[in-house]
């Protein structure tokens, strides 16, 4: 799973998803692209098993880029803890996404095949998504 | 080249909420721009550009643009706004050209014939999709061809490559890639079981500067 090397802290405050991604929007890498329509956090688990998703679909041939990165740590408290007491312990690795970031993008298939692949991908995603190819330019 | 042929109107009302009313309306709010010319605020029908936009090389059209039944102008679409995640346009840049003023503009690589690689196995790996010319607007190619019939794997085309018409000037790197062809990725149902088994098993990173983690001690965190 995709995790971080090296980290400055341990432990991160959650933040808030607002508004849209104004970058990371358009397909940059391959043909086609799975565009997120809803802000969520991403599991390094759900990463992985959309791409084993995509990968198994394709099986050979084509090339799969993930365009997130989960580098945001979560923490969870142990089973019947009492509150307080500090922070829980890392648990997992999230990837912050906002609503237009491309996630995944494929290369060297058909669009037939593309559409399976990414439909297979999304249902193992926490969001709603859309299928964007590079010419249609977001349309 | 296709020529294409649009009418746009002229508006005086700006601001957030006149461009969204005008989106509302089925217009496009956009901006006529060039060379020694005013700049003009214009709104152009939705309609009349959808086909355009979806070809892929709207950027490198010239377009006769006729502002309020007035003079026609030949123009480029220099820049097109959309929405993040909603298939809609926000705004359209025009700028004006004129005869026998070179332009700098952006046009698509189109790759031709099927690579003897991709038969034996290969992928194309596209990389650059678009390439930087300098011309005269009669001469903008609505995109540049490169042959890949003769890549083999492990063969790539760079921008050296292309063989643009006279009187067009590439302006990007010429070591550019455009395409390789790049041996088949075959992924074994056992191998990804196996990627997937050894991403299991979860190594805490480094802390920066501070040692490994293990050595970290942070009191009062585990407790339960």
């Amino acid at each position: 799973m995709l995790a971080p090397k090296r980290i400055k802290w341990r432990k991160q405050q959650k933040g808030r998803v607002r508004g849209n991604a104004t970058r990371g929007n358009r397909v940059a890498f391959g043909q086609y692209g799975l565009q997120t329509l809803d802000s969520a956090w991403i599991t390094a688990r759900q990463i992985e098993a959309a791409r084993v998703a995509m990968t198994r679909h394709i099986k050979r041939g084509g090339k799969v880029f993930i365009r997130i990165f989960p580098d945001k740590p979560i923490t969870k408290k142990p089973a019947e803890t009492r509150m307080g007491k500090g922070k829980g312990s890392p648990e997992g690795w999230v990837a912050p996404v906002k609503p237009g970031r491309v996630m995944f993008e494929l290369e060297g298939v058909s669009e037939s095949s593309a559409r399976r692949a990414m439909e297979l991908a999304a249902a193992k995603l926490p969001v709603k998504t859309r299928f964007i190819t590079r010419s249609g330019g977001g349309l | 080249m296709a020529k294409v042929k649009l009418e746009a109107k002229l508006r005086s009302e700006t601001g957030k909420s006149a461009a969204r009313e005008l989106r509302r309306q089925g217009y496009v709010p956009a901006v006529l721009y060039g060379h020694g010319e005013e700049t003009r605020a214009c709104k152009i029908e939705i309609k009349q550009l959808e086909k355009l936009l979806q070809s892929g090389s709207h950027e490198s059209t010239l377009i006769d643009l006729k502002l309020d039944k007035g003079k026609t102008s030949q123009v480029l679409i220099r820049e097109v706004q959309v929405h993040p995640y909603r298939p809609e346009v926000l705004h359209i840049d025009f700028l004006a050209v004129h005869k026998g003023e070179k332009v700098r503009l952006e046009v698509p690589i189109r790759l031709v014939g099927v690579a003897p690689g991709v038969k034996e196995g290969g992928i194309i790996e596209h990389l650059r999709h678009d390439v930087e010319i300098r011309c005269i607007p009669s001469a903008i190619p609505e995109a540049l061809e490169v042959e890949i019939s003769g890549l083999g794997i492990g063969d790539s085309v760079s921008v050296a490559d292309l063989r643009p018409s006279e009187g067009v000037e590439i302006l990007s790197d010429a070591d550019s890639t455009i395409a390789a062809i790049v041996p088949p990725t075959v992924h074994k149902v056992e191998e990804l079981e196996a990627v997937a088994l050894a991403a299991e098993e979860e190594v805490e990173p480094e802390l920066v500067g501070r040692g490994k983690p293990a050595e970290v001690e942070e009191g009062g965190e585990e407790e339960s």
